[in-house]
C-alpha cells in the first residue's frame, strides 16, 4: 500500500488537534475532578458541550461592531493555522510547514488573543474588559521567557524552525542531557502552565470574576460564537502541548514515513502524550496554592531565571 | 563562544559533561529556591537537598572518571551536610521556638531579578578566564561561582539568622562545587579538611544563633540597629 499524499497528511495535523483538543480538556477534567475526590463530567463531556452552544441562539450588546462576531471566528481560524507549522504527525517537514518559523506560530497565537481581547473590549462589560486587559499585561510578562527559549533553540540549531530542533533531540542522549534543553524545557512547561490558566493564580475552569483572566473574555458571547471561543481556548491548550511535547520533551512516536498506519498511530501517540502531559499538569494544578494576582511576578520571575540560564550556559560551553 | 561548530551551533557535550553540568545546574537553582523560601524550615530542607545534589555529583564524577576516592568524598559529605548538620540546625530552631516567615528586605520578584544579575556576572566573569579542567566542563565552575555569589545576597536580603547561616553553609556548597571542578584530583585529606572546617562554622554560627537569640529573644536581625547606643 502506498503512503498517503502530503497534503492530506498536512489536513490531517489540523484534523487530529481540532478534535483531539476537546478529549483531552475533558480528560484532564475528569483527572482533576477524581483528584478533588469528586466523580467528574465523562470525558467526552467538552463534545457534548460544543454540540449544545452550537445549537443555541447567538446575541450581541448593543452598540458592538462586526469585529465582535468576527473575532471568535479568525481567532479559531489561527489556532488551527498553527499545527500546519508545527510537528504534529511527522518527523519531516509537510509542504506549508516552512511558512512560519518558531515565531511565526507565536504571532498566529498572539494575534488570536489580541483579537479576543479587542472584543471584550468592545462588549462594553467591566468584567469582560478587566479579564482582556489583565491578559495583554500578563502576557507582556511572560513574553521575555518565550524570547530567551526561542534564543535556546536558535543557538542549538542555528535556525528557528521547530522541526529542527525535534530532529535535533531525537538525534541521541546528549542532547537531551544537556543543560540548556533542559532548563528551556522547564521555562516553556511554565509558560504554558500560566498560557492554559492552571498555574499560579487562575482556575481554568473558573467562575470567580476576581480570579479570571482568559475566561473572563469571553462573557458576553453566546451561542456559536461562544462555543468557537470554547473550543479555541481547548485548540490553544493542545497546540502549546504539542509544541512542548513533538518539539521539546518528547519528540518520539512520530511517523517518519507515509503510510497511512503510521500516520494514524502518530495521532494516537500524540494524544497519549497529550493525556500524560495533562494529568501531570493536573496534578501540579491541585498541588498548589493559588497566588495572590499580584505574585504573577514571582512566577514569571522563576521562568524567567530557567530561560536565562539555558542561554548562560550555551554562551559559556558545555551548555 | 565556546566549542561553535562552522554553521554556528553550539555543540552538545558529551552525555557526561551535560550530566554534570545539569547536575551542577540543580544546586544553583536550590540556590534559588532558598532565596524564594519564606519559611526557614523551608530553608533547611531545601540546604539538605543541595548537600545531598553536590554529593551526588561527586559520585557522578567518581563514577565516570573513575577516581574512586571521591565515592569517599560523596558518602563523608552526605552524611555531614544532608543529614548532620541540618538535623543540628533545626534542632537549635526547636529550641528557639520562634518561626520567622518572609525576612527578605525586597520582594521575591526583585530578590530573584538581582540575583540573576549576579549570578550572570559570575557566569561570565569566570568563563572569561578560561580554566579547563580535565574532569568537569567549564561551565561547572561558572556555576559554582554563581551559587557563590547568590548566597552571598541570600545572606545580604535576609534579616534573620537562620537565613543568614543557611546563607553561609550553602556558599560552603558552593566551594566544594568549585573544588570538585578544579580540584577533583586533590588528595582526599584535603578536601575532608574543608569539610571539617564546616563543623567549625556550624559551632560559631550555633554559638551566634544562640546568643542572639538569648539577648533579642527573635531570630531577626532588623532589632539589631536600635540596640544602638
Amino acid at each position: 500500500m502506498t503512503g498517503l499524499p502530503l497534503p492530506a497528511i498536512q489536513a490531517g495535523q489540523v484534523l487530529t488537534v481540532g478534535l483531539g483538543a476537546p478529549l483531552v480538556s475533558g480528560a484532564i477534567a475528569t483527572v482533576e475532578a477524581r483528584l478533588q475526590g469528586r466523580r467528574g463530567p465523562r470525558v467526552l463531556q467538552p463534545f457534548y458541550d460544543l454540540h449544545k452552544m452550537f445549537g443555541k441562539e447567538s446575541l450581541a450588546p448593543t452598540g458592538s461592531g462586526v469585529l465582535f462576531l468576527a473575532a471568535p471566528v479568525i481567532a479559531i481560524a489561527c489556532y488551527l493555522s498553527v499545527p500546519l507549522l508545527i510537528p504534529v504527525l511527522t518527523t519531516y517537514p509537510l509542504p506549508l510547514a516552512t511558512m512560519g518559523d518558531i515565531l511565526g506560530g507565536g504571532f498566529l497565537l498572539s494575534f488570536a488573543s489580541f483579537l479576543v481581547a479587542v472584543a471584550a473590549t468592545e462588549t462594553g462589560d467591566p468584567y469582560a474588559q478587566l479579564g482582556a486587559s489583565r491578559a495583554k499585561t500578563f502576557g507582556a510578562i511572560t513574553e521575555p521567557v518565550l524570547l530567551m527559549v526561542f534564543f535556546t533553540v536558535a543557538a542549538i540549531t542555528a535556525t528557528d524552525l521547530p522541526y529542527a530542533l525535534g530532529e535535533t533531540v531525537r538525534s541521541g542522549p546528549a542532547q537531551v542531557v544537556r543543560p540548556a534543553h533542559l532548563l528551556a524545557t522547564g521555562a516553556l512547561l511554565m509558560v504554558i502552565l500560566y498560557e492554559t490558566a492552571r498555574i499560579p493564580i487562575e482556575t481554568h475552569t473558573g467562575t470567580n470574576e476576581l480570579g479570571m483572566i482568559e475566561t473572563a473574555r469571553p462573557f458576553e458571547h453566546s451561542g456559536p460564537y461562544l462555543a468557537l471561543l470554547h473550543w479555541g481556548s481547548m485548540i490553544k491548550q493542545l497546540v502549546l502541548f504539542t509544541i512542548l511535547l513533538n518539539i521539546f520533551a518528547a519528540p518520539w512516536g512520530m511517523a517518519s514515513g507515509t503510510h497511512p498506519l503510521a500516520v494514524a498511530g502518530a495521532a494516537g501517540a500524540l494524544i497519549g502524550k497529550s493525556l500524560v502531559l495533562g494529568v501531570l499538569i493536573a496534578g501540579l494544578d491541585n498541588a498548589f496554592a493559588k497566588l495572590r494576582l499580584f505574585k504573577i511576578t514571582e512566577f514569571a520571575a522563576a521562568a524567567f531565571l530557567l530561560a536565562i540560564f539555558a542561554v548562560c550556559t550555551l554562551f559559556l560551553g558545555g551548555g | 563562544m565556546h566549542a561553535t561548530g562552522t554553521t554556528g551551533v553550539v555543540m552538545a557535550p558529551s552525555v557526561f559533561e551535560g550530566t554534570a553540568s545539569t547536575v551542577a545546574m540543580i544546586v544553583l537553582l536550590l540556590e534559588f529556591l532558598m532565596l524564594r523560601s519564606a519559611l526557614l524550615r523551608a530553608q533547611i530542607r531545601l540546604y539538605a537537598a543541595q548537600s545531598a545534589v553536590v554529593s551526588i555529583l561527586a559520585a557522578v564524577i567518581a563514577h565516570g572518571r573513575s577516581l574512586p576516592e571521591l565515592y569517599v568524598l560523596a558518602v563523608l559529605s552526605f552524611a555531614l551536610k544532608a543529614v548532620l548538620v541540618p538535623w543540628v540546625i533545626s534542632r537549635m530552631m526547636r529550641d528557639s521556638a520562634t518561626e520567622i516567615a518572609g525576612s527578605g528586605a525586597l520582594g521575591v520578584a526583585s530578590e530573584v531579578i538581582v540575583s540573576i544579575g549576579v549570578a550572570t556576572f559570575g557566569f561570565f566573569a569566570v568563563g572569561a578566564l578560561h580554566i579547563h579542567s580535565t574532569v568537569l566542563p567549564s561551565a561547572a565552575l561558572s556555576l559554582a561561582v554563581a551559587v557563590v555569589l547568590v548566597s552571598f545576597v541570600l545572606m545580604i536580603v535576609r534579616r534573620d539568622v537562620i537565613s543568614q547561616s543557611i546563607g553561609f553553609f550553602s556558599l560552603e556548597n558552593g566551594v566544594s562545587l568549585a573544588s570538585l571542578v578544579v580540584a577533583a584530583g586533590m588528595p582526599l585529606i584535603l578536601e575532608v579538611a574543608f569539610l571539617f572546617d564546616l563543623l567549625v562554622a556550624v559551632v560559631v554560627f550555633g554559638i551566634l544563633m544562640r546568643t542572639h537569640h538569648r539577648h533579642v529573644s527573635s531570630l531577626s536581625t532588623a532589632d539589631l540597629t536600635s540596640l544602638r547606643g
